[in-house]
This record gives C-alpha cells, structure tokens and sequence, in this order.
C-alpha cells in the first residue's frame, strides 16, 4: 500500500470501522428518516410543505446526524486509551482533526442522500432540476457543520453526558450556517434560482472560513485535554 | 550505558497535583539508552502519573522535563491497551505503524506478531480476545514502533507465565539494541533482576533512587 497522507489513514479507518460495523450512520439515518416523516405528518392531505419548510426540516435532521455521527467517531478513540496512541504518534492534532472533519463529512453526505429522498417521498419536495446549485450549498454548508462536529466532538470526547453536551453547545453556534442553508434551501426547493442571494452564500462561506481557524487554533487544547 | 550517553529523558524536580491533592513532588531522574530503570511504590504513590509526564501526556505541576527525542520515539503501554476492538490483530498494527510514518510489510508484522505469540490470531478481531492476548497486542504495538524509550505501566498485567517470559525477552532486547525502559512493576523481588536501576515513590515523593544492589540494601534497612 502506497504512503497516505496520515489524516486519509485515520479517516479510512474511521470509515471502514463506522460503515463495516454500522456504527452512527444505521441511527443517523433512521433519526433524520424519522425526522422528516414525523414532520409530515403536520401537512393536510394533498398538501406539500412550503420550500423553506423543507429546508428547515432537511438541516435539523443533519445537525442532529452530525451530534451521533461525531459522538460515535470520537467515541471510536476512547476505547481502551486509544487516543494516547494518537497523542504520542508523531502527527500534528490537525492531522486527527481533518481525518475525523473527512470521515464525517463522508457519512453525513451518505446520510443526507436518504434525507432528499425523504424529502420528495414524505414532503412532496422537488429540487425543479437545480442540482448543481443543491450539491454546492450542501457541500458549502456541510463544511461547516464537519469543521464543528470535528472540533465539538473531540470537546465532548469521554464526558458522561457528551450527547446533551454536544447538543447544547453545537447548536446555537451553528444558527448563522442554517440561516443560510435554510434560506438558500428554501429557494431550490421553492423552483427559485438563487444565482443572486449571493449575501447568504456568503455567510456560510465566513462562517465556513472562521470556524476553521477557531477550530485550528482550538483542536490541539482540545484533543489533548480530553 | 556508559556515562558519555546523553539521557534521553531527564527530569528536575517535578511534582504533580490532580486537583488539590498532592500526588507526588520532587522528583529527580534521567534515563539513558540502553538502560532499564523499574518504577516501584505502593498504590496511588503517583507511578503511572510520572510515566505519562516522562511521556508527554501530562503536563507536571512543577519542576522541569527535557526530552532528547523525536516525536514519535517514545512506546507508551499503559493501562489502556490502546487497541481498537473492531480490528484485527494485524489491522491495529498496521494502523499504528502507518501513523507513524512506516509502512511495514505483512510480513513485518506476523515477525512482531509471532514474537508475543499471537500469529495464529493475526485475522481476528481484538475484541474478542482475552485480557493477555490484548496486553500481548499491545506489546506488540510498542515494539513494532522500535522505539527508543519504552513506558511500560504494569506490563504483566493479564499475562500468563509463558507470555511474563516473552515480556522480559522483550525487555532484554530492548535494552540490548540501545532502548530506554521505564517500567511500572508490582513484583519488585521478580522484576528487580532485569533493572539496571530503580526508583521508589513513595510518601508523595521519591524515596529511593539508585542501583538494584543499592535498593536491595536500601529495602533490608527499611
């Protein structure tokens, strides 16, 4: 096997280890599925979910699969003292933080394919052809939403109560991201072009770019001390 | 060891609180290639809190810590066996050889493998083995690393006598190709033998550190 960059032999490891096994992603998406369809229920027979609505839906179901899927790559880490293994390798903690951000994006990804689906079978939703416009902004958003799952997970890494904590901190922080998403969202979903809200895609892309940093600044403190 | 060797850990003075309470102060070694020097005290004397700063993975309260070694030269097995359970034996050591910048050959790691005696396990799962044949891994793990100091927190634990004579193989080995042993040890009569050197911590400090003929004497008197 040729030398992989070490973050890639984290994450394929993390990847064969969460998809052979089942772990995280099985639950995330039976909850984001459940999400949705509990949701659907709300609508009046015949009726279809507004747009806006649907985004909504969309990213609530993948902020609460990111809270299991991070929950379950870190966890992976605290079995019999693992993490000390990778405390004394000779990697920078950057390099556990991109593996991790990397299998994660991967599986949230896998994870919001059933979500879409969810999305048309239950809300009646249509992306009216823009795919390429969709697959940018969940590859934008989702960015952010990994580079916080990253950095948070390993937070919450070996406390009791790591799914509320997770939870409680993840959320109010990601609001600036799921205004945009939601709201760019919407617009896909509603048969809008939105080649003109450039001021949304901008405020993921900010938020994308500074959490970044925080998390790169952040990650070493955070990993060790977990 | 001879004298001109420059310690590759060295450490002055250092203590250690968790919290409030005072695990140990004052402690004063270095250890040097080739040498193996067994940490001995008595339960919560601060033993395996001392191999994790001589590791790096604590920060100590006070005193100072000199390392001479790379990033990646220092073999840490301690109570954790640091194994994932949903890998094979010989996926867990691919793994950590690949983290650390190698890139061993199969054959490679059924040599390392069959050295703790677990070649036959090599395809299984290390869930699903007993708590020897995961310290055994976990040994294995240290020394496919060939690192140049070995933390060693109660090896023994979980290993039956013929894997304890593999240990102390291992051990010998180690120091003769220049390695640097620390080990934490409950069975100070037994493990004496293959020390150079020892040190006791006991009484939140270090209360002997010399030779094993001087400790023999120091623990008579005592």
């Amino acid at each position: 096997m040729p030398r992989l960059p070490r973050f890639l032999i984290l994450a394929h490891k993390d990847l064969r280890l969460m998809l052979g096994l089942g772990l995280g992603l099985v639950q995330t998406v039976l909850l984001g599925l459940l999400i949705i369809f509990v949701f659907s229920l709300s609508l009046p027979v015949g009726e279809t979910m507004s747009g806006q609505g649907a985004a909504a839906i969309f990213w609530l179901a993948s902020v609460f699969g990111l809270v299991l899927l991070f929950n379950a790559l870190y966890h992976l880490e605290e079995a019999n003292g693992v993490r000390l293994g990778l405390l004394l390798a000779p990697i920078s903690p950057t390099t556990v933080f991109v593996g991790k951000a990397l299998a994660g994006g991967a599986l949230l990804v896998l994870a919001q394919i059933f979500f879409l689906i969810g999305l048309v079978v239950f809300l009646g939703q249509s992306l009216y052809g823009q795919w390429l416009w969709a697959l940018g902004l969940v590859l934008a958003v989702d960015l952010g939403l990994v580079i916080m799952g990253s950095l948070l997970g390993a937070l919450s890494q070996g406390q009791a109560a790591r799914e509320s904590l997770l939870s409680v901190i993840l959320f109010p922080l990601l609001v600036p991201l799921l205004l945009g998403g939601v709201k760019l969202g919407g617009g896909l979903l509603s048969g809008v072009s939105i080649q003109d809200e450039t001021q949304w895609m901008t405020l993921i892309m900010a938020f994308d770019a500074l959490f970044a940093a925080v998390a790169l600044i952040l990650f070493p403190l955070v990993f060790r001390e977990g | 060891m001879t004298q001109s060797d420059p310690e590759l850990v060295s450490l002055n003075g250092v203590g250690h609180y968790f919290g409030q309470r005072l695990v140990f102060r004052q402690v004063t070694l270095g250890v040097a290639p080739g040498e193996v020097l067994l940490v001995l005290g008595p339960n919560g004397a601060g033993k395996s809190t001392l191999l994790q700063i001589i590791a790096g993975l604590l920060t100590p309260g006070s005193g100072a810590i000199d390392w001479t070694l790379e990033p990646g030269e220092i073999g840490y097995l301690g109570h954790g066996t640091c194994v994932y359970p949903f890998l094979s034996a010989s996926e867990n050591l691919f793994f950590w050889a690949r983290m650390h910048g190698m890139t061993p050959a199969v054959e490679d790691i059924t040599t390392v493998l069959d050295r703790v005696g677990l070649k036959a396990a090599a395809l299984e799962r290390a869930g699903t083995f007993s708590r020897g044949m995961a310290q055994r891994l976990s040994l294995a793990r240290v020394l496919l690393l060939d690192a140049k100091l070995l933390l060693l927190d109660e090896p023994a634990t979980g290993l039956d006598t013929a894997s304890r004579s593999i240990l102390d193989q291992e051990i010998s080995q180690a120091r003769a190709r220049g390695a640097a042993v620390v080990w934490v040890s409950h069975d100070a009569r037994r493990d004496v033998l293959l020390a150079d050197r020892v040190v006791v911590l006991q009484g939140k400090g270090q209360a002997f550190l010399g030779t094993t003929t001087a400790y023999q004497q120091w623990w008579c008197d005592a």
